[in-house]
């Protein structure tokens, strides 16, 4: 199957503003298969975002490198669709327009265009309303469809996700969890979803990577054994707590028994 | 217009002739000092009726139109390879700064001898008082670009030309439209300005007249008058294209 991502000892690290660099990722070794969704999760500064964008072909890696389905990424790439952490619309076009943005780029005549409207529009459930607005004028959730439909516009074998519920709503956000799930299923790109919220990488995802602190590295590759379809049902099964402790684990949140029984000592010794 | 907007608009206009008028009679001014505001009105009718005025404004407008498209041309221009490049920018900005600097009116009658009496010498002096607010305006409003959608046409493979026209440009125009604003206002000052350092026609040179040869001080006024609805004119103008372009996001 294609859209498949193997990432090969890969670092990279930013310049500071006084020259310094600074190492943001440190000798990553990853691969995703065509069709899966992997969930990248780790705590703060551990380099997730970054890893998506050199994932991406925005950031230049220092050192190894990027291949989809064989053949290096070394620049922005027609095959990856990038949903990022905010909606990023042109706030002086309709919705229509901005989902229709990278087709206007790309040179694809309007009557092809429309059609490929259409059926964006269909797949991401937003309305003639809603398409016809401006961003001011949707809510946070449509302007995310909106970015979504965006960034499935060229039908993309790769679909790379930061983020991208994380300014919805707790309710809003499971819903949305789901519906990504189904639009995998009808169009089933490999998707890499950089996430900081446990339940939502393992309702979503075949595996869950976890990054360790700066320079990030994959700490733990762990898989969700959870059968598809899923719903808000399957949260509610053994595996799911089981899994969300390994995580935990591994974040370095939860360090094991040892870490509970320390807990009561504190509170005697305050 | 409704009505509702428009009320306030006349309402303010009554209180500035009332006043006009009030200092006139309080103060005892001769029409030659301070001529009542019925007279200017008369006059300028009269003015237009009997043709006096049409030519200058012809004149004037012409070096208007074409000073301000020069001006604002090249000060798009300039700002955008300021914004793009900080290198033009340390380069080109102290003499921009500088020939702002120096006042218009010292300038003019060196600009007419360089340029002649025509219509050039006044395109110039328009152009260049023009210039200035529009090519910050331009710079500041490119550089103002938010980041992240530089970012997302990065990851769209825009080209140079579509960053500009789908990004940059969008992105800075209310700032553009804001420097237009005072660039339109500027370009009837340096029209008049062009016009006393030497010409034959003009609102400037009918000021001249009034004040002059002719000693019409009511003329002068409907001539200001002229001026000032030129002025006015221009601006709603950029006001409207302003609401059209950047009023519905």
């Amino acid at each position: 199957m294609s859209g498949t991502i193997e990432l090969r000892d890969l670092a990279f690290a930013f310049r500071t503003r006084n020259g310094e660099p600074l190492q943001a990722l440190e000798g990553v070794d990853l691969t995703v298969p065509g069709g899966a969704i992997v969930a990248l999760i780790g705590p703060n500064g551990s380099g997730k975002s970054t890893l998506l964008r050199v994932i991406a072909g925005l950031l230049d890696p220092g050192r190894g490198e990027v291949l989809l389905d064989g053949t290096s990424v070394t620049g922005p790439d027609p095959r990856i669709g990038l949903v990022f952490q905010e909606p990023r619309l042109l706030p002086w076009r309709t919705a229509a327009d901005n989902i229709t943005y990278p087709l206007e780029l790309a040179g694809w005549p309007r009557e092809r265009r429309e059609r490929r409207l259409r059926d964006l529009l269909d797949l991401t459930g937003l309305d003639a309303a809603a398409a016809a607005a401006r961003p001011a004028e949707l809510s946070g959730g449509q302007q995310q469809r909106t970015a979504i439909a965006r960034s499935l516009a060229l039908q993309p074998e790769v679909l790379l996700l930061d983020e991208p519920f994380s300014a919805l709503d707790a309710l809003t956000r499971e819903r949305f969890d789901l519906e990504l799930l189904s639009l995998w299923e009808r169009t089933a790109p490999t998707i890499v979803l950089v996430t900081h919220a446990i339940p939502e990488a393992i309702v979503v995802a075949d595996r869950v990577v976890v990054l360790t602190p700066r320079p990030g590295r994959v700490a733990a590759d762990i898989t969700v054994d959870l059968p598809r379809p899923r719903s808000l049902a399957s949260m509610d099964e053994a595996a799911v707590s089981r899994t969300a402790r390994l995580i935990r684990t591994h974040l370095g949140e939860e360090s094991g028994g040892a870490g509970e029984e320390s807990r009561p000592r504190l509170v005697v010794a305050s | 217009m409704s009505v509702r907007t428009a009320l306030p608009v006349v309402a303010a206009l009554v209180v500035f002739v009332v006043a006009w008028q009030l200092a006139v009679v309080i103060g005892g001014l001769q029409p030659s000092i301070l001529p009542p505001p019925l007279l200017v009105a008369e006059r300028f009718v009269r003015a237009f009726a009997e043709g006096t005025i049409q030519p200058h404004l012809a004149t004037t407008l012409q070096e208007i139109a074409v000073g301000l498209t020069v001006g604002a041309v090249l000060g798009l221009f300039a700002g955008y390879v300021m914004a793009r490049s900080p290198l033009a920018e340390r380069l080109l900005s102290p003499y921009i700064v500088a020939a702002q600097a120096i006042p218009i009116l010292a300038l003019a009658p060196l600009l007419a001898i360089w340029f002649g009496p025509g219509l050039l010498g006044k395109v110039v002096i328009c152009a260049l008082i023009v210039f200035f607010p529009v090519a910050v305006s331009t710079m500041v409003g490119i550089r103002s670009t938010d980041p992240r959608l530089l970012e997302l046409g990065r990851s769209l493979r825009a080209t140079p030309r579509q960053r500009l026209w789908t990004i940059e440009v969008p992105a800075a125009l209310p700032s553009i439209l804001g420097g237009l604003r005072v660039g339109v206002t500027l370009s009837v000052i340096g029209a008049i300005v062009g016009e006393w350092a030497g010409a034959s026609r003009g609102l400037g040179v009918l000021i001249n007249l009034a004040r002059g040869s002719l000693f019409d001080i009511p003329l002068m006024f409907a001539t200001l008058l002229t001026i000032a609805l030129v002025g006015v004119a221009l601006y709603l103008a950029v006001v409207l294209v302003e609401r059209r372009l950047v009023g519905a996001r």
